[in-house]
């Protein structure tokens, strides 16, 4: 099946999820299989204390991060998508993360997500995509879907605060 | 705040929405739900056409179409600025066409329009309302802004990647 096709019958499915923790999975299991990556964690920033903390974490426990630190950091600083092929030769990887969780990453595709006012509200993280590097065109991708449930994301975010 | 009990319900209409498989299914159902949350008379969804140069919208039935120029009018200059327009006196504003009041016969007496944006925060189109009694305040004008990025996956989604226009757009 096409892509958008695809991303149209996640989008039914996502509105008739009556929870944020429900919606957030949803979100997190189609950015997986868009792509075809391992796993995938959704930052959200916490502009107050300076932090990105993880609202999703796929088997990893819940994440807290400065938000200059890591690949993550350097997505919200900068504004844009990041890919890394060779995350162990990146000054920007924290490897100390995947010495806890015994995971190794090999590669990692970051996507910020714009709220209304155009600020970083929260960036997806993808790791580790089965047989290949990411390309630009998993990037493409990936930063639709973030386009396509910011919406619903801000209002959650917004209405639980 | 006025709009509080509004985004409460906002998913309800956006669960609506989502159950539409079409742009044209979808704009009739925006317009209806943004004139009557946000109390106006008229609501307009102008999407923009690049490559033509021009915005098109539907007439309240969602499938006949009317264009308009990229360039000119209130529209035109949110498309410029990026950024939403409001206006409590339109006749004053030095971009208002009131050409287009002559030849209708509506008579415009309060504006307020906010730029709907891609996933590559470019402008995907422009969501008009007119005529609100006692005028647009900034309140509405921030719940706008907060609407016009909740459709716009949607808008994104069904007219540029599911439009059956893809195949001819793409080749050129």
């Amino acid at each position: 099946m096409d892509k958008f096709n695809q991303i149209a019958d996640f989008g039914k499915e996502l509105a008739s999820l009556e929870t944020s923790e429900n919606a957030l999975l949803l979100i997190g299991e189609e950015a997986k299989r868009l792509v075809g990556a391992d796993r995938c964690s959704l930052f959200i920033v916490d502009k107050e204390d300076a932090m990105l903390w993880t609202k999703l974490s796929d088997g990893m426990g819940r994440i807290v991060i400065g938000s200059d630190s890591g690949i993550v950091g350097d997505t919200y600083l900068k504004q844009k998508p990041q890919i890394v092929n060779k995350p162990y030769e990146d000054e920007r990887f924290l490897p100390h993360i995947d010495k806890k969780s015994g995971y190794t990453t090999k590669n990692i595709l970051t996507v910020p997500i714009f709220n209304s006012k155009h600020e970083v509200m929260g960036i997806i993280q993808l790791l580790n995509k089965s047989r290949s590097d990411f390309h630009s065109n998993d990037l493409e991708t990936i930063a639709f879907l973030a386009n396509y449930v910011s919406g619903s994301l801000e209002l959650v975010l917004m209405l639980e605060q | 705040m006025k709009y509080a009990k509004t985004y409460h319900t906002l998913a309800k209409f956006g669960r609506e929405l989502l159950e539409k498989k079409s742009l044209e299914e979808g704009l009739p159902l925006i317009s209806k739900y943004a004139k009557d949350v946000i109390g106006a008379h008229r609501c307009s969804i102008f999407i923009y056409d690049l490559v033509a140069g021009e915005f098109w919208s539907t007439l309240a039935d969602g499938v006949e179409r009317i264009t308009i120029s990229a360039d000119k009018g209130l529209v035109g200059f949110t498309l410029q600025e990026k950024k939403p327009i409001i206006t409590n006196d339109p006749y004053s504003h030095p971009h208002f066409l009131a050409t287009i009041d002559k030849e209708t016969g509506f008579k415009t007496k309060s504006v307020v329009t906010a730029p709907i944006f891609s996933s590559k925060r470019e402008i995907l189109g422009v969501l008009q309302l007119l005529n609100k009694e006692g005028g647009f305040d900034n309140e509405d004008v921030k719940f706008m802004i907060f609407f016009a990025h909740y459709i716009s996956g949607f808008l994104e989604l069904t007219n540029v990647y599911l439009s059956k226009n893809r195949e001819v757009k793409s080749t050129k």
